[in-house]
């Protein structure tokens, strides 16, 4: 009985083992499968990886490159600035930079020719200018005494106003009768002034004890701190001033002009009245200063061309006219240069009034320069003398580091 | 590990596309980065692909029979690139401009200071921040000349002014001939959308709301800002002719509204550029390092996926 049972039985337990044996076996088939899987996946995460590290690597090896470049660049800038820093100094301006207030110069006239005319406004927009810088005027001038000295002047020598010795003309000054409306050149407020309605941006009500208005010398424009010495006249100029016992020349912080005149240099001693007999002409210009400020203001007085026509120029030998002309004041302490052909612009004006009445002394009387197309710091007061020249002329605030082209 | 098939060994061997070549990249379908392999790696494979990748992936297999077929058909590629984001010329132009912009700034300041010397009697009129005869504030005080130790050097700021006014001009100027010959205007110029762009970019950045606007190269507010300092640099190129120069070119002076308007053009426009600076600064520091690293080195590491600028360059 129990043979076929238990042979039912065996088969079915060998069925049961082949099935377990075949399950065990698709389950390692699976697992192998699997495994393979997961491997080929985990393999390319790595090989993605690998690949993304590769990009890094170029990126640093980019980087790197790139910042080596960039401090090589930045220390040749540092080394640039550096040594334009520490360029020797020519007339209390780095070297370079004095080089390129030249080229500017150069590209401005070549561009502009200074034949510009400058815009005029209506005499109601004018102002009373303000007087800031009175180098050559701490004296009051006394008028009689005035004669304008021209020197290098064509056929001089059989004009009756020739002398031997133009610098033997004696001015005569007084002590200042009447201060300027403001005096303010030391940067101190004048006691007399109320400051009530003022500005106070210093808080110290005007008094001087702010920052800036401490610790300059009178000058505005350049302190004690400026790099470079003072400008030495030729030694021989200053021996031959000192022979003669006069008031030195040059007392102000530029020192004395290399270009003012030696003792015995003959030329012409013209009255105001030369000058006055010269057509009239009045003109409303916007006057600018270098400080950063600028007035709309009502000149009258007489073309600089047109004295320039009255007195030509000698012409040198091959024919042509001397490229400048020099002024400076009676006393020699304040002096400009200027090409020839800025002073022969139609606007450049011997200046005898201002807001409608006579310069007064503090403005330069009897007679200062107008000329829109330059800063206010060439456009000298109380011209003493004016001087054709083939030589650069020296220039007061030129040799304090400021350009001496200074077109606008 | 998949073979790779021989014909596209090599664009995938080297382990890094081109940047010009845009066709591969655009071609390659998008993979997930590393990390995220890594931790979806026991996951079924569908759920392993990043889906915020934006590009739908064609190769994702549903039996493994297809997915060795893929496997094999699409070698593995890298999930980043390098994208070239600055051309070499806007870099160099750049990063000359940086010191040469300090350096008008700061030899202005020293011209500018003697306009406050002597302040009792003339005030700054020019530079001041107030209506009508209500001054708020003149610029600038006392104690910040002092800082900056500005006093008695106005020649040595006309000096460096009027010297390195050629380098700013002549930079500026092959700049924006750059700009112009190579196509880079086209990621520069804001179009008509980038102001409402900016807009929103600007609230996300003061976080008053989320979500960027779509950008390429430069987001709006970017477009807007650098191409606004272009223009800024023009403006003080033109102003500070007209200052510089107020009778020879005396009709752009009178253009400007006269003398004095245009020095406090030039002034304002200057203070402009200090606020770009500082915002500039700012957000490149936000930005971070692969950003910044950008303008120095000319790349950027960006998603393989990411378009490439190529095309913005070439069609806006």
């Amino acid at each position: 009985m129990s043979d076929g049972r238990e042979e039912r039985e065996e088969q079915e337990q060998r069925r049961k083992w082949e099935k377990e044996k075949k399950d065990r076996d698709d389950d390692l088939d699976r697992d192998w499968e699997r495994d393979g899987e997961r491997e080929r996946r985990d393999s390319r995460a790595v090989e993605v990886e690998a690949l993304d590290a590769a990009v890094r690597a170029q990126s640093g090896q980019r980087t790197r490159r790139s910042f080596l470049v960039a401090a090589a660049a930045a220390a040749g800038g540092y080394g640039f600035y550096r040594w334009l820093d520490r360029s020797p100094m020519n007339m209390r301006l780095q070297e370079p930079l004095r080089h390129m207030l030249r080229v500017n110069a150069k590209v401005s006239r070549a561009i502009f020719d200074e034949r510009g005319l400058a815009p005029t406004y209506p005499v109601a927009k004018s102002m009373e200018l303000r007087t800031n810088g009175n180098y050559g005027l701490k004296m009051d001038l006394v008028p009689e005494s005035y004669r304008l000295q021209m020197v290098g002047v064509e056929n001089a020598g059989r004009l009756p106003q020739y002398v031997d010795d133009v610098t033997a003309w004696e001015y005569q000054y007084r002590v200042k009768q009447e201060a300027g409306p403001v005096e303010h050149d030391t940067k101190v407020r004048p006691k007399s002034e109320d400051s009530a309605g003022k500005a106070d941006p210093n808080g110290d009500a005007g008094a001087g004890l702010g920052p800036m208005m401490k610790g300059g010398p009178a000058s505005t424009m350049v302190g004690g701190r400026a790099k470079g010495g003072d400008q030495k006249a030729p030694s021989e100029l200053s021996a031959a001033m000192e022979k003669m016992k006069r008031r030195p020349r040059g007392q102000e912080e530029a020192g004395m002009s290399r270009s003012t005149l030696m003792p015995g240099t003959p030329g012409l001693l013209l009255k105001m009245d030369e000058v006055t007999s010269l057509p009239h002409h009045e003109l409303v210009t916007e006057f600018k200063c270098i400080e950063g400020w600028s007035q709309v203001v009502h000149w009258g007085g007489y073309r600089l061309a047109d004295l320039i026509a009255k007195f030509p120029p000698a012409k040198k030998a091959d024919g042509s006219l001397p490229k400048y002309v020099y002024m400076e004041t009676p006393d020699g302490d304040y002096y400009c240069g200027f090409s020839l052909q800025a002073c022969m612009h139609p606007q450049s004006l011997l200046a005898t009034e201002m807001g409608g009445r006579p310069l007064a002394q503090w403005h330069g009387a009897p007679m200062r320069l107008h000329m829109p197309i330059k800063y206010g710091y060439k456009q000298i007061k109380r011209i003493g003398l004016i001087a054709y020249t083939d030589r650069l002329p020296d220039d007061y605030w030129t040799k304090l580091g400021y350009d001496w082209y200074a077109g606008l | 590990m998949p073979e790779k098939p021989k014909d596209k060994e090599e664009s995938s061997e080297s382990g890094k596309p081109v940047p010009e070549a845009e066709g591969i990249s655009e071609t390659l379908p998008a993979r997930m980065d590393g990390a995220e392999a890594q931790a979806s790696a026991d996951e079924p494979v569908v759920a392993a692909v990043s889906p915020d990748l934006g590009q739908p992936t064609t190769s994702v297999p549903t039996t493994p029979a297809v997915r060795v077929v893929s496997e094999i058909d699409e070698p593995a590629v890298a999930t980043i690139r390098l994208e070239k984001k600055h051309p070499l010329a806007i870099r160099w132009m750049h990063w000359v401009n940086f010191p040469v912009l300090f350096t008008m700034i700061w030899s202005g300041l020293l011209i500018y200071w003697n306009d406050s010397d002597n302040a009792y009697q003339h005030p700054h009129a020019v530079y001041r921040v107030g209506v009508g005869s209500l001054t708020l504030v003149r610029l600038f005080p006392p104690w910040f000349w002092k800082l900056i130790n500005a006093p008695y050097r106005v020649t040595e700021g006309l000096g460096y002014h009027f010297f390195f006014m050629w380098v700013f001009a002549i930079n500026g100027i092959l700049y924006v001939s750059y700009l112009l010959i190579s196509g880079e205007w086209r990621v520069l110029v804001p179009e008509r959308r980038s102001f409402l762009d900016a807009i929103q970019v600007t609230l996300v950045d003061l976080h008053l709301r989320k979500g960027l606007p779509p950008q390429k190269k430069y987001n709006g507010a970017q477009k807007i800002a650098y191409t606004s300092v272009v223009l800024m640099g023009l403006g003080s190129l033109v102003t500070g002719l007209s200052i510089y120069k107020p009778t020879q070119v005396h009709w752009i002076t009178t253009l400007l509204g006269g003398y004095e308007m245009a020095r406090w053009e030039h002034f304002w426009l200057t203070m402009g550029f200090c606020a770009f600076f500082v915002v500039h600064v700012g957000q490149v520091i936000l930005a971070g390092w692969n950003n910044f690293r950008s303008m120095v080195s000319g790349y950027e590491i960006v998603p393989a996926t990411k378009a490439s600028l190529e095309e913005e360059r070439r069609v806006g």
